[in-house]
């Protein structure tokens, strides 16, 4: 189990497989059988067998989603706040250097 | 030869219908992403060349400027660039049940909590398609960079960027290159490789940003001369433009869509049938009578002959699905001539400092790409109505995307230049941007730099700081 959260649609299953088909060399089997009922496999994604219709994880995925959207608005914004002082300080600095 | 074609016949035979759809499939993910690959060289070139370009106590700071273009617009573009593409293309109003239905579709796999834009199983192609749709954002946003340089803050440039890269071209791409889009179902509006969509609306964005930025300190005299501020490196100006020429073929390429179970197995982005040998014939020829364009136009001056193969092969992006080569050759030579006095006359007579010519070699070229279409290409029937390529239509869309362009980069710099946001103050642009930004001369600290010189409209050269120091005392008064 993971130790903080699940972040995998529950489309995932855990089948270990068997030890017949490691025998066979199947490995192919073993490695895509957790996946067979997936489409989407996007961590907190919308899945597709994931709660009905997906909406459970469609919940998750519209939250994720708007964080990152709201992250990257903050970025801008900074960016221009952070540049302007430095700038004007820069100005400031050269101003009082020259005593204007 | 009638041996290799049985055998194709009987492998084709043998291989269940299942089976061919999944190579298609993976045959057009991995031909979009070595494209993606091949267009980084793109940006590589644009900041190599706007590094050169700059004098050296901005090197620093343009070649940033170039790099970060990569960590906004990539954002922007996932959030809402290709939510715009997907879901505006029946314009203003919606054109009619077909088209509606087809971008309802397209609509949702831009939405950007949609679950083929993730890891997706049975979706190999849709993140593959974005990321080329992407580069070409990138390098939407970067054509504007070149021209501010100098005295554009980092963070106004990047605002700007996102709003190019993820917004407008976001919109004009869905109106007019794209295979739900208004101008092509109805009017048969035909822009293969993008002269207008990238290029021409680069172009009149960045005219409209530049009139509210202004000149550089010292780029015009008193009487409005122009002067000449030379460039700190042309050689890394020039090997910036053969990277970006490389990566040219990426683009290209990119622009088709693989269809590789269909006859001829590609086709334009209208969906219409084309090679991939026709588009990189034209390329290769734009770039041939673009050089030779420039070189005559502007009596071998090197910047312009460079930038001539640039403006020749957007000259002919437009047709370049259904060009003959030698009207590829001729109509670039053509551009690039055209491009050449376009811009001479916006930065003497218009006194619009544009400091790598970006204007005229993409707005320019990328209309005259459009105008040459309804002149030489009519009667092509495009996108899904198959409605003919006309110079009525070509003339809808320049008289759409060149306001749809200037305004919106006019309107949004006005704004940043209301809240002084837009330009750096004077002290940063005397002292160089490298200096406030980052730390004094970091560009090859070991060699001290040279005086920056200008030269003078009379042909005079002489040093910058002089004229720059009186300059500054005007901008003061």
């Amino acid at each position: 189990m993971p130790a903080i959260i699940d972040s995998a649609p529950e489309c995932i299953s855990s089948d270990p497989g068997s030890e017949a088909a490691r025998v066979d060399d199947s490995a192919d089997f073993i490695l895509q059988a957790p996946y067979q009922d997936c489409a989407g496999i996007m961590t907190f994604g919308p899945g597709t067998t994931w709660g009905p219709e997906g909406a459970g994880a469609n919940g998750a995925y519209y939250a994720v989603t708007w964080i990152g959207i709201v992250f990257m608005v903050l970025v801008l914004v900074a960016w221009v706040v952070y540049e302007n002082r430095r700038l004007l300080a820069y100005a400031r600095s050269r101003r009082d250097g020259l005593g204007r | 030869m009638e041996i290799l074609f049985a055998q194709v016949e009987r492998l084709k035979d043998a291989a269940p219908a299942e089976s061919l759809s999944l190579d298609s499939v993976i045959l057009g993910e991995q031909f979009y992403f070595f494209t993606v690959v091949i267009m980084w060289l793109i940006h590589v070139g644009f900041m190599t060349y706007e590094t050169g370009v700059a004098r050296r106590k901005n090197a620093l700071a343009t070649a940033m400027k170039n790099i970060l273009t990569i960590a906004v617009v990539t954002p922007t573009m996932y959030y809402i660039g290709w939510w715009i593409y997907g879901c505006n293309q029946p314009g203003f109003p919606p054109i009619g049940p077909n088209s509606a239905d087809f971008t309802s579709v397209t609509c949702q796999t831009g939405i950007p909590w949609a679950d083929v834009f993730g890891p997706n199983l049975t979706n190999n192609i849709n993140l593959v398609f974005f990321l080329a749709f992407l580069l070409f954002s990138w390098t939407t946003a970067s054509i504007m960079s070149g021209a501010l340089l100098e005295r554009v803050r980092l963070s106004a440039y990047l605002v700007l960027a996102c709003l190019l890269g993820s917004v407008v071209w976001m919109l004009d791409a869905a109106w007019g290159w794209s295979a739900g889009g208004w101008m092509t179902l109805r009017f048969g509006f035909h822009d293969s490789i993008a002269s207008s969509v990238v290029h021409g609306v680069s172009g009149a964005f960045t005219l409209g940003v530049l009139f509210n930025l202004g000149p550089r300190i010292g780029r015009y005299t008193r009487d409005g001369l122009s002067r000449v501020i030379r460039p700190h490196n042309i050689h890394m100006t020039l090997m910036g433009l053969m990277l970006i020429f490389t990566g040219f073929y990426g683009f290209y390429a990119a622009c088709l869509v693989i269809a590789s179970t269909a006859f001829p197995g590609w086709a334009n982005i209208y969906l219409n049938p084309t090679t991939l040998g026709s588009i990189a014939m034209i390329i290769t020829f734009g770039f041939a009578g673009g050089f030779t364009g420039g070189y005559f136009a502007s009596r071998g001056d090197p910047f312009w002959t460079v930038s001539g193969g640039l403006a020749g092969v957007i000259g002919v992006s437009a047709g370049a699905d259904v060009y003959a080569p030698t009207v590829g050759y001729l109509l670039a030579a053509l551009t690039a001539v055209l491009v050449v006095y376009a811009g001479n006359w916006i930065v003497d007579r218009m006194r619009v400092d544009d400091v790598v010519g970006a204007v005229a070699v993409h707005g320019v070229a990328g209309f005259l790409g459009v105008l040459w279409v309804g002149i030489f290409a009519a009667g092509y029937p495009t996108g899904l109505n198959n409605v003919q390529s006309s110079i009525g239509g070509q003339l809808l869309g320049i008289a759409t995307f060149v306001p749809l362009g200037f305004l919106s980069g006019w309107v949004a710099s006005l704004v940043l230049k209301k809240l002084n946001l837009l330009r750096v103050p004077l002290e940063v642009e005397l002292d160089g941007l490298d200096t406030a930004e980052y730390a004094p001369d970091i560009h090859v600290p070991e060699f001290a730099p040279a005086p920056d010189m200008f030269i003078e409209p009379d042909g005079e050269r002489v040093p910058a700081e002089g004229v720059i120091a009186d300059a500054a005392r005007e901008v003061v008064r």
